[in-house]
């Protein structure tokens, strides 16, 4: 059987988000983070949806966090795998997991980024489970 | 301000007197079969015949109009040949409270509510890159790069959050389609009238894993509308009225891109305000009420619901269903019309004409025996709403 391969909607970067488009292509996953009232946030904005300060600045993220939650696409072609993971600095965000076993996933697991290109040559940040997590 | 303290001046004040909608089963198999019987403004301008005569007036009575989000406002009006003195624009609950506020404060007495959406024949998409203006619009659209592009998405990730939180099972979500289906097959509107077992429901095919199928409401065309105006006038009427005794509304749009608001506390802090609201509003509580009528694009919106807004405590909706139970057959029947999911999907519309009906005692063999307050609720799109309807 032919695996059909997956095709991405290509990002549309705006004012608030060329940078972080920029530098996935990098392979660096960057998030903003509120001078005033120094808390992280996602999606990147330019006004702290916090504090309302205009003073966020970007910042390379660690690039680890933990599964909140996430869905099996089964009647996608191929199939692939939502979920929602949160970022060891705080915010949680909409991702794919990706190299791995789909029914082996269990919310809490660690995992780490990892960038995946899109047709267009964008990088997209997606998550896969760390090498030797013990659940 | 208290939520006590809110909008108790329209406690009573506001009735609905008339229902109508168009004939879903037909319309539904012609869709199907290659035809289509009206646009959006041709099935809300049936309903709103329809509700007119259920309401026993003549269009000349009518002085404000709401019409729904698919239809343009100045058409609907030329549609159904109507120069208000009062309108707006809006979704089924956010357009009864707008309604429910002219009428009270005066700017028009006789409001028609009309919907209309041509949803199936038109094929419109609730999801995919170029839903809700693609990506000119900053909603969960934002996400589709990554293949996040539909409603389902976003509940199954919800539920499986929930279930690893609850204890919560497929098995106990399935009770909601098995019920739903019970009230459907005593429905001689509904689109799916076929019972399910709990068996059937699990064997059905994942959409978005843990959502199978019968979770997911049904995409047809039609319309329905309402005629609202002041609980005395109402009650002069040949119809008896259903009148709203609570209303109350809490948006939470912060952090809503991010989906926040959904997945991380279901929702929780909007039902809690409103909750307060509307029961403080119509002096009642949750064990008043004869039946629910939820907002059901998926399933799921029941359990949260009923934990949501108090018939049991956070955790519990499992329990709840085994215990209490959520049919006509046994407990507090929900969605008792077979809702968005076997019934018909109108966006809520639909769920206001149930209420009625129930109220008013005329469901037939679903009908709920004794029937004195209905709650609605709506729990979608950044906001929970909620009607208490009563006599």
């Amino acid at each position: 059987m032919i695996m059909t391969e997956r095709v991405f909607i290509e990002p549309q970067p705006t004012s608030e988000t060329q940078t972080f488009w920029e530098a996935a292509k990098e392979g660096r996953f960057f998030i903003k983070r509120c001078d005033a009232c120094e808390k992280a946030h996602w999606y990147p904005r330019e006004h702290c949806p916090f504090c309302t300060s205009m003073d966020t600045k970007w910042v390379e993220a660690s690039g680890e966090g933990v599964i909140y939650s996430f869905s099996i696409m089964r009647r996608a072609k191929p199939p692939y795998v939502m979920a929602y993971v949160t970022l060891s600095e705080g915010p949680t965000m909409m991702t794919n997991l990706i190299e791995c076993d789909p029914v082996a996933l269990r919310i809490g697991d660690p995992v780490s980024v990892a960038f995946v290109e899109t047709a267009e040559g964008n990088a997209l940040p997606m998550f896969k489970p760390k090498a030797g997590a013990v659940r | 301000m208290s939520e006590a303290q809110l909008s108790n001046a329209l406690s009573g004040a506001v009735a609905i007197s008339g229902v109508g909608h168009s004939d879903w089963i037909a319309d539904y198999a012609a869709v199907r079969g290659g035809t289509k019987p009206y646009d959006s403004f041709g099935y809300a301008a049936l309903a709103f015949k329809r509700a007119l005569e259920d309401a026993g007036i003549d269009k000349s009575e009518i002085d404000g109009i709401v019409s729904g989000p698919p239809t343009a406002h100045e058409r609907m009006c030329e549609v159904l040949g109507i120069d208000p003195n009062w309108g707006a624009q809006a979704d089924a609950m956010m357009g009864i409270q707008a309604a429910a506020m002219a009428i009270h404060s005066g700017m028009c007495e006789v409001v028609a509510l009309v919907y209309g959406n041509d949803q199936r024949s038109a094929a419109v998409n609730y999801g995919g890159s170029n839903a809700a203006g693609g990506n000119a619009f900053l909603s969960y659209i934002y996400h589709a790069p990554w293949g996040f592009t539909s409603q389902g998405a976003l509940y199954a990730i919800m539920l499986r959050r929930f279930m690893h939180d609850t204890g919560f099972t497929e098995a106990d979500l399935g009770q909601v389609a098995v019920a739903q289906r019970l009230h459907s097959s005593l429905n001689p509107n509904a689109i799916m009238q076929k019972r399910v077992t709990i068996e059937e429901y699990l064997s059905t095919h994942y959409v978005t894993e843990p959502l199978h199928l019968l979770d997911y409401c049904l995409i047809n065309d039609g319309g329905v509308a309402f005629i609202m105006m002041s609980a005395e006038r109402a009650r002069r009427g040949k119809r008896k009225p259903a009148v709203i005794h609570g209303i109350g509304r809490h948006d939470l749009s912060r952090d809503a891109t991010s989906l926040v608001p959904r997945l991380t506390n279901f929702y929780r802090p909007a039902q809690k305000k409103v909750a307060e609201q509307v029961f403080n509003m119509a002096g009642v509580g949750p064990r008043d009420m004869s039946c629910l009528q939820i907002y059901d694009s998926f399933s799921v919106h029941i359990p949260l619901a009923l934990e949501g807004y108090g018939y049991c405590g956070y955790g519990e909706a499992a329990k709840f269903f085994a215990d209490t139970g959520i049919s006509l057959e046994r407990g507090l029947p929900v969605n008792t019309s077979g809702g968005h999911l076997s019934e018909s999907y109108m966006q809520g519309w639909n769920h206001q004409v149930e209420a009625v009906r129930q109220i008013r005692g005329e469901c037939g063999a679903r009908q709920v025996p004794d029937c004195r307050y209905v709650h609605y609720s709506s729990d979608v799109a950044g906001k929970a709403l909620s009607i208490i309807y009563g006599h």
